[in-house]
């Protein structure tokens, strides 16, 4: 079940919330567990086993670690068990197609190792028990007691399939104890629609101008279009992905749970370093906390710099998907980081604010190209389109038409995806305090209107063999 | 304070309403009787899948109340109506373009 479908906005939630409300305070938690196992069970019963088998491990590691002192050799070992068995999982489910497939086409081989099926969220909640128990170990936070509030803090429907990588300790308190006031539901509903929005009526929607680019033949596709396509692109992946953060954020505030924020406008950014401060928040912090700072982060030699950036990287592309191009993707940036940390160092401080910001815009367009097409000829051969190399031509009439067309909705992403609505939002709460929460609720229930029209009509399904 | 206390009661329900609006329609969706047939689409709309339990265990029989659940969705036309009207509007141009394009071709 994906947030942004009928049945779970106008079924699933609607039902969720009665029954949370409605029961008593000492039955929400196993409410909303129950309401989050069904969530994930409703497109993968048989794996609801593997998280169930994760859950319970993970949790019976951390409460041995807090019979034992700290860091002690026992509890090391129980540590290095809970690392096999959940990377071990992860490893297995996620790469093991890939790794086989690498290795046959290596030797070149005849490998088939009958990959399994991916279960769905498995990156996430994997990351999310790993911090757990590494915690409880270091002695930051105490191991959970009672098993179903470990459990509703692994399987929490709001953040189980996409995100955010919620630290156990900044909702520790939560778990057991929260309180909602109408204020906060409201504005949680509005966080869910703004994201709502941004996935149904922007993301989807840029995202067919890119599709339309990707399917024509790469002798068809000029410079501009090439270009185009990309930036659709780009706009597509952080609408689809921050919406769903803010939906996720949003149905948390609905029950209670205050998640961090996982994208800051992350196109604004004046460095690739700051890039990654304001994208996907909640991974990079991840990394840094559980990679990057054990290997020694940056105050160390610059051979060990290069060694600690080339390991978070690699792996932050990696965990995007089962891919050698991720992997690429991330080393990217990678190297782009440790040219600013090291060549550049205070020095980009001195560019002009608009030429810090469309180099890194630039440098980000071009890492699109990298995680979008999975193969390695396929990211030259559309680097090369948008480098003008090889190419027919630089604007031909399809690509004015098409962009023509979408120009009205390329504008309208640009805003969305810049700090200027809220600033807006902000001035008209101070200006207008009175008028303000009228015209922000209608303003939302438009928002609901279109994207539930947008949401009906992608189910629309003409038959059309009549016509032959 | 009487005002301000009704200013308060109106402003706490505007802050309902999108959530009003979904328990609504989710309502209507029971409510409502089931169709068999869409004249504009020309085909069969899906029905509440029967139970199997093996269609469970593959997750297939999820997938078939989406397909029930969006099919039967009250006001299904009005709504993609509304989306068609949308899309014309925001790509108005496209379309005086082609038309513009074929009366040069003309």
């Amino acid at each position: 079940m994906v947030f942004s479908s009928l049945f779970f906005i106008f079924a699933f939630l609607p039902v969720t919330v009665i029954l949370y409300y409605s029961s008593g305070k000492h039955l929400r938690n196993i409410v909303l567990l129950v309401a989050s196992l069904f969530f994930y069970a409703w497109g993968e019963p048989a794996y609801v086993l593997l998280m169930c088998i994760s859950i319970i491990i993970n949790y019976y590691i951390a409460t041995l670690f807090g019979r034992n002192d700290i860091c002690n050799r026992k509890n090391k070992f129980y540590l290095i068990i809970s690392l096999v068995f959940n990377l071990g999982c992860l490893a297995y489910f996620k790469y093991f197609g890939m790794i086989i497939s690498t290795i046959a086409s290596m030797g070149n081989w005849k490998l088939n190792g009958g990959t399994p099926a991916l279960p769905i969220g498995i990156s996430f909640y994997t990351f999310q028990s790993l911090s757990y128990v590494i915690d409880v170990y270091r002695g930051k936070t105490k191991p959970q007691k009672n098993l179903i509030i470990y459990a509703l803090y692994i399987t929490m429907f709001p953040q189980l399939v996409a995100g955010p990588i919620v630290n156990y300790g900044d909702i520790e308190r939560q778990l057991a104890d929260r309180r909602v006031n109408l204020k906060e539901f409201s504005f949680g509903i509005r966080r869910f629609l703004c994201g709502l929005a941004k996935k149904v009526l922007l993301a989807n929607n840029i995202g067919v101008f890119w599709s339309n680019v990707k399917n024509m033949p790469g002798t068809e596709i000029s410079m501009v279009m090439a270009w185009a396509g990309i930036i659709a692109f780009t706009l597509q992946i952080y609408f689809d992905f921050s919406g769903y953060s803010d939906m996720a954020i949003g149905l948390g505030k609905m029950f209670g749970f205050h998640f961090k924020e996982n994208f800051q406008y992350p196109y604004i950014s004046q460095s690739i370093s700051e890039f990654w401060q304001r994208w996907h928040i909640s991974l990079g912090s991840w990394f840094k906390e559980y990679v990057y700072i054990p290997l020694g982060g940056s105050r160390v030699g610059k051979w060990k710099l290069i060694r600690n950036l080339f390991i978070v990287w690699f792996l932050t592309g990696l965990w995007h998907g089962a891919s050698w191009n991720f992997a690429l993707w991330g080393l990217y940036f990678g190297t782009l980081i440790f040219i600013e940390k090291v060549v550049f160092r205070k020095s980009m401080m001195v560019w002009p604010k608009a030429i810090r910001h469309i180099y890194s815009l630039f440098f980000v367009v071009i890492g699109w190209v990298f995680f979008e097409f999975t193969n390695l000829t396929d990211i030259f051969c559309f680097l090369r389109l948008m480098f003008g190399i090889k190419v027919n031509s630089f604007a031909d009439n399809q690509a004015i038409v098409e962009l023509k067309s979408y120009i009205i909705l390329y504008m309208v992403c640009i805003i969305a995806a810049s700090p200027w609505p809220k600033k807006v939002s902000l001035y008209f709460r101070n200006t207008y305090s009175n008028f303000y929460r009228l015209a922000v609720n209608i303003y939302y229930c438009i928002l609901l209107f279109f994207s539930t029209a947008y949401m009906v009509a992608s189910t629309y399904n003409p038959f059309i063999y009549f016509r032959f | 304070m009487n005002n301000k206390k009704y200013f308060d009661i109106i402003k706490n329900f505007l802050d309902m309403v999108p959530i009003l609006f979904i328990l609504a329609m989710f309502i209507l969706h029971l409510v409502l009787p089931n169709k068999t047939f869409s004249t504009e689409e020309r085909r069969y709309l899906n029905q509440w899948p029967s139970f199997h339990i093996e269609k469970v265990l593959n997750g297939s029989y999820g997938t078939k109340v989406e397909s029930y659940f969006s099919d039967q969705f009250p006001f299904r036309n009005f709504w993609i109506q509304i989306q068609e009207d949308c899309n014309q509007i925001i790509h108005e141009i496209k379309t005086e373009e082609n038309y513009s394009h074929t009366n040069y071709l003309k």
